[in-house]
């Protein structure tokens, strides 16, 4: 049995515009979103900014309800029973906000471990456990105010593991660190599956959803694109060749028409300063050179050059194909 | 820009800071209810006590409680350019001071004078004070020019707030010096000779003692000697503002602080 | 037990930052200041039976109301700016439990107001505090806290979808100072205002404060302090599920 399980989760967020007449503009973050997790997975959720991670994971904490589809957690259905899931899951987000700030890092975890029921005889012991694992230790009687982004982070995975939950959930962790202290949050993940936890994470950064998770889940515009394991993923691009084209303005028609040419399996257009750069991921057996080349007849054209197809070719592909 | 628009522009600004305090929800509670329940809560204090009468504390707190648009709203408009970081752009241009912030302070004073007027007529309603019918006219002007020289006030405490950071706590607290010094509930006469000179020289004192004259029955001239001092202290106050103004905006270029302030 | 121990380390960490905003204290404790030192004139100046020590003890638990009723409903919103709000209500801990003991916290810096005021009116105007009965004084101080910050909690948990909530919190400053007979005794209003007044916990906070220094019985107004507490903690609780999901619902835990 999945320990998360996801069915076709949708989620419409309504803004009001206008102060005196007052518009209603929905917009769907998530829509229809379905995966499942097995125990002992470290599963990443793979997405440009925007594509409805937050959403979705916010969705899987029982923080939002989801506007349609249903969600489970451990067998527990995260809309009915949220507090069996609360208890049973730990998150940690990124970002400046969400400690107290007047409060030093000990007293933060200390409270939350209260929330958290954590027995009390044992709150000691673990926070201070907790502290040298996230590498705070030291600064933890300083008020957080005073603590630098990467060390509130680590503070916020401090705080989603104090309950020593089965489930965590990470929405970008190391967004905002430093290399090193980014390489050293990535080190700590993976020990969190050696101990047997259950890990949802998201991240835009292609690499690192391909070094740490055992499956990926690529999301865009609030739908899964694909999903597999890395390998599987590469194995998608893995064929062929590309061909990266400089271009000065390429009309959307002829992007379509390269599309349909026989033997070309995705197009996409990148920005890069002053030019644009098309590039064409062909089949391994066909040689479609001039043919592109021929169908830019009308614009611009500058350099060319043929490349290995990569993971993030197929991650930029798959969110770009919309 | 020329004097006359300069106004309006100005006056357009002050709207839009205007525009947090007419949320209902800010609006209501704040100078519909809370000046009601100010005069009833002083009114009721005055009967416990056993001193004056209802119409004392509904003039006295009627006219005192524009102070708090006055303050409130003109830090707002002045502090608000801050934040936006207009401020620098607007006082770093030729632009004529003078037309530029009365423009801002004329949707202020308009407001205090509503919520003076209103909180007035709300207050003898339920409290069951009789004016006399001649007096009405009389009280209007009086307020209204209760209202321009607690603007003034306003001004200058919009202007020091510039340079305070929390000005909400020294609008509060300017607020209750009012409360004590202005003789809205307290009788002049009882509070000690160096607080009675302080009165003096405050906005809104003589325009209470005006208005509670009329609600006495005495007839119009006989308060204009007060209404005289007391649009004399609101200029006064005013000036005080804009030359503070000037002068903050001076130590701003200089310091290269302007946008700090 | 585990639900008492939530709402002592609630309490404590939440008091502990209130207490580290010095600035915003010292605002809170001077602004009743005002009131008190024109109720102190009033008073000296009218000719009634009701003391000086009447006036000051009226005006030190406006103190107190003012620094329940000007913080408490927008607690929530304070949580939410922070950030902290979606980490509150993600833990399993009952959100209700969560909250009352961060409007207890605000009530608890009433103490200090109630102290001010009286030295207030001690140095300034020679008022002494008597005490006819100590021993219920001393309880009556934290007995009119927990009963206020029970009100604060009812108001925290009815104003949150109000993003002016703080101009409402404030709105119901100068109804209680009137009609809880702080100042005024009850019998000069009008029948219809007594049930108002007595189901609002001030009323019965200020008689057993009142009571135990000047005279009289204030056993029986700190059991109606302890029951209408209690009626408001409930009341609470049962609009606090609706209200959790509705945010939920609505995506309002956040700012973002």
């Amino acid at each position: 049995m999945p320990v998360v399980e996801a069915n076709d989760l949708r989620r419409v967020y309504k803004t009001h515009t206008g102060t005196i007449r007052r518009r209603v503009k929905e917009i769907e973050a998530v829509r229809g979103v379905s995966f499942a997790i097995e125990k002992g997975e470290l599963f990443g959720l793979l997405g440009p900014n925007g594509a409805g991670k937050t959403t979705t994971i916010k969705m899987l904490i029982t923080l939002l309800i989801p506007t349609a589809g249903s969600a489970n957690v451990l067998g527990y259905d995260v809309v009915k029973d949220p507090r069996e899931v609360r208890k049973r899951i730990g998150y940690v987000f990124g970002g400046e906000r969400g400690v107290y700030e007047r409060l030093s890092g000990y007293d933060n975890l200390r409270y939350f471990a209260e929330l958290y029921g954590v027995p009390p005889k044992t709150q000691k012991q673990r926070i201070d456990e907790l502290l040298d694992l996230v590498g705070l230790k030291g600064r933890e009687h300083e008020r957080t105010e005073g603590y630098s982004r990467g060390m509130k982070q680590r503070l916020h995975v401090a705080r989603g593991l104090l309950h020593d939950p089965e489930v965590v959930f990470l929405d970008e962790p190391t967004i905002g660190l430093d290399p090193v202290g980014a390489r050293e949050l990535r080190a700590t993940i993976g020990t969190l599956t050696q101990a047997g936890k259950t890990i949802l994470l998201t991240t835009h950064y292609m690499f690192e959803a391909d070094a740490l998770c055992d499956r990926i889940a690529v999301i865009s515009q609030g739908q899964i694109v694909a999903e597999g394991t890395p390998e599987q993923l590469k194995s998608r691009v893995a064929s062929g060749a590309v061909t990266e084209v400089e271009v000065y303005g390429i009309p959307d028609e002829t992007v379509e028409r390269l599309r349909t040419l026989e033997g070309v399996m995705s197009v996409w257009v990148e920005e890069r300063e002053q030019a644009q750069v098309l590039s064409v991921q062909t089949r391994a057996d066909v040689q479609l050179t001039a043919a592109i080349l021929g169908h830019l007849n009308g614009s611009n054209v500058g350099r060319v050059s043929h490349r290995e197809p990569t993971l993030e070719d197929a991650y930029v592909a798959l969110v770009k194909d919309e | 820009m020329n004097s006359v628009r300069l106004f309006f522009v100005g006056g357009l600004t002050s709207y839009r800071a205007l525009f947090y305090w007419l949320s209902p929800t800010i609006y209501i509670p704040s100078l519909i209810v809370a000046p009601i329940f100010q005069i009833l809560l002083f009114a009721y204090i005055g009967r416990s006590a056993g001193l004056e009468s209802d119409v004392f504390y509904v003039t006295g707190n009627a006219i005192q409680y524009a102070a708090i648009p006055c303050l409130f709203a003109m830090s707002q408009t002045v502090s608000g350019e801050r934040y936006q970081n207009t401020l620098s752009a607007i006082l770093v241009s030729p632009a004529k001071r003078f037309p530029l912030f009365v423009g801002r302070a004329l949707p202020v004073m308009g407001n205090a004078f509503f919520v003076s007027a209103f909180s007035f007529a709300a207050g003898c309603v339920i409290l069951g004070v009789s004016l006399p019918a001649g007096s009405i006219p009389g009280l209007a002007v009086v307020i209204f020019i209760a209202a321009f020289s607690c603007t003034g006030l306003g001004l200058t405490n919009a202007a020091i707030s510039l340079r305070v950071r929390e000005n909400a706590v020294l609008s509060n607290v300017i607020f209750g010096f009012l409360l004590i010094f202005t003789g809205a509930n307290v009788p002049i006469s009882e509070l000690p000779a160096w607080m009675q000179d302080v009165s003096h020289v405050l906005p809104l004192t003589h325009a209470i003692q005006a208005a509670r004259d009329l609600a006495a029955g005495e007839p119009f001239s006989d308060v204009t000697g007060l209404l005289a001092t007391e649009l004399g202290i609101g200029l006064a106050y005013l000036a005080g503002g804009l030359v503070l103004l000037r002068v903050f905006e001076w130590q701003g270029r200089k310091h290269a602080t302007l946008e700090q302030l | 037990m585990r639900v008492l121990r939530l709402l002592a380390i609630g309490w404590k960490f939440h008091f502990k930052m209130i207490m580290r905003s010095a600035f915003d204290g010292v605002g809170q404790v001077i602004y009743p200041l005002f009131f008190a030192t024109v109720a102190f004139f009033v008073f000296r100046a009218g000719d009634s039976p009701r003391t000086l020590l009447y006036a000051s003890l009226g005006a030190a638990v406006m103190g107190m109301w003012s620094a329940t009723s000007t913080t408490a409903g927008s607690a929530m919103q304070r949580e939410r700016w922070q950030g902290t709000l979606e980490a509150l209500v993600a833990t399993p801990a009952n959100f209700a439990l969560i909250l009352l003991p961060v409007t207890i916290a605000m009530a608890t810096i009433g103490i200090y107001s109630l102290v001010a005021t009286l030295l207030w009116g001690r140095l300034l105007f020679g008022i002494q505090l008597t005490v006819v009965h100590p021993v219920m004084f001393v309880l009556s101080i934290p007995a009119t806290v927990l009963t206020f910050g029970a009100l604060g909690f009812l108001f925290a948990v009815c104003f949150v979808r109000f993003r002016a909530a703080w101009a409402l919190g404030n709105m119901f400053e100068y109804p209680v100072w009137l009609i809880c007979g702080f100042l005024v005794p009850l019998t000069f209003f009008p029948g219809w205002v007594r049930p108002i007044s007595w189901i609002l916990a001030p009323t019965w906070g200020m008689n057993a404060i009142r009571e135990s220094s000047l005279g009289g019985s204030p056993l029986p107004d700190l059991l109606m302090c302890f029951a209408l507490g209690t009626a408001y903690i409930a009341l609470g609780f049962l609009v606090m599920d609706r209200l959790l999901r509705a945010a939920r619902e609505r995506a309002a835990l956040s700012l973002t």
